[in-house]
């Protein structure tokens, strides 16, 4: 696995996986997804993998992953 | 540029300009369509004669183009499709950078410049223990003389334990890069927002209080480097932001095709 492979991972595994995930849109430098249940969301483990923010409004989650947004999106669309 | 003193001279011009914009047009169109970055774009001498015009009206298209970001020249190699613009959005400039590619004439007079314990706010935005010491400056920037804007930037001072030593350093971006910790990427919030007093005093603002914040956070490869807050004049400052079209939504798979959830609809 490629680092964007495993950081894609554990942010997956850290919304709450696939099923808690309703859709993920990357930007430049965050990856702002929409969670059924945000209470399975993770804001610890999603720093600890490297995130330099992490922003929970209702079920909007947005993690600040810096300019590699884009190769952790298309690391996470292979996973989902 | 001579004065017009004649009738024909504002049509002439009005031709000029005419020409100058098909030149431009037609590249504009080639290096969307045609060409990709890095490749060079056809010479002057082919579009003077492609388009009958002088060289002095292919440089001009070629040096909006080239102002614009669009194309860059390369010493004694040619004129080439310039990087996506993605690099523009990213591109963290300082004060002195963007007034200077403005051709203003950047100053800087320094309010305020101190270590202190880390707040809980700056501890957060900076990534480190509450209560960490950092460089706070706050300075005054203006522009062939007159107010410009007023900025606080806080600096984890573990990065550069003496970076105030010798007062506050010209460029801190620089004094960043010179301590192994290079800006390589950030994100900006706007706010629109009234001056306070004290801002409005700072930026000798006798009308409209109009003022534009930023909010900037600044990544080098360690982490977040610098956090700024910035106010500048509604009156003397615009924004340029890069817009590209959205990558597609990343939905489940388990749900693609299965009705109206698909992966390219709202």
């Amino acid at each position: 696995m490629t680092t964007d492979q495993s950081i894609a991972a554990a942010i997956l595994g850290a919304l709450g996986g696939v099923g808690n995930v309703d859709q993920i849109d990357p930007c430049t430098t965050r990856l702002r997804s929409v969670v059924k249940d945000p209470s399975r969301v993770d804001a610890a483990a999603l720093r600890a993998v490297g995130a330099y923010g992490v922003m929970i409004s209702g079920h909007v989650v947005q993690v600040v992953v810096g300019p590699h947004a884009d190769n952790v999106a298309s690391d996470l669309a292979d996973l989902m | 540029m001579s004065v017009p003193h004649a009738a024909p001279a504002p049509q002439r011009r009005r031709a000029g300009a005419h020409k100058y914009q098909a030149v431009r047009a037609y590249l504009v169109e080639l290096i969307e369509n045609e060409l990709r970055e890095g490749d060079a774009i056809p010479s002057e001498r082919t579009l003077t004669e492609r388009f009958g015009v002088s060289r002095m009206t292919v440089r001009q298209a070629l040096d909006s183009l080239v102002t614009d970001g669009v194309l860059q020249r390369e010493q004694g190699r040619g004129t080439f499709v310039a990087p996506s613009r993605v690099d523009f959005e990213m591109r963290l400039t300082t004060f002195a950078e963007d007034a200077r590619r403005l051709g203003l004439v950047p100053g800087t007079r320094v309010l305020a410049a101190e270590t202190l314990p880390a707040t809980p706010r700056i501890a957060e935005v900076l990534s480190v223990a509450e209560g960490a010491p950092v460089h706070r400056v706050q300075r005054l920037r203006t522009a062939n003389g007159d107010p410009f804007s007023v900025e606080t930037g806080w600096i984890p001072a573990a990065l550069l334990p003496d970076m105030l030593a010798d007062g506050v350093p010209e460029s801190i971006y620089g004094a960043l890069r010179a301590g192994g910790h290079a800006p390589t990427w950030g994100e900006d919030t706007f706010l629109a927002a009234d001056a306070t007093d004290v801002e409005a005093e700072l930026l000798g603002l006798t009308g409209s209080r109009a003022v534009l914040r930023t909010r900037r956070r600044t990544f080098a490869a360690s982490g977040a480097c610098m956090y700024s807050q910035a106010c500048y004049r509604g009156d003397r400052y615009s924004v340029v932001v890069p817009l590209r079209e959205a990558r597609p939504t990343i939905v489940p798979r388990s749900r693609e095709g299965a009705g109206p959830e698909t992966r390219n609809q709202p």
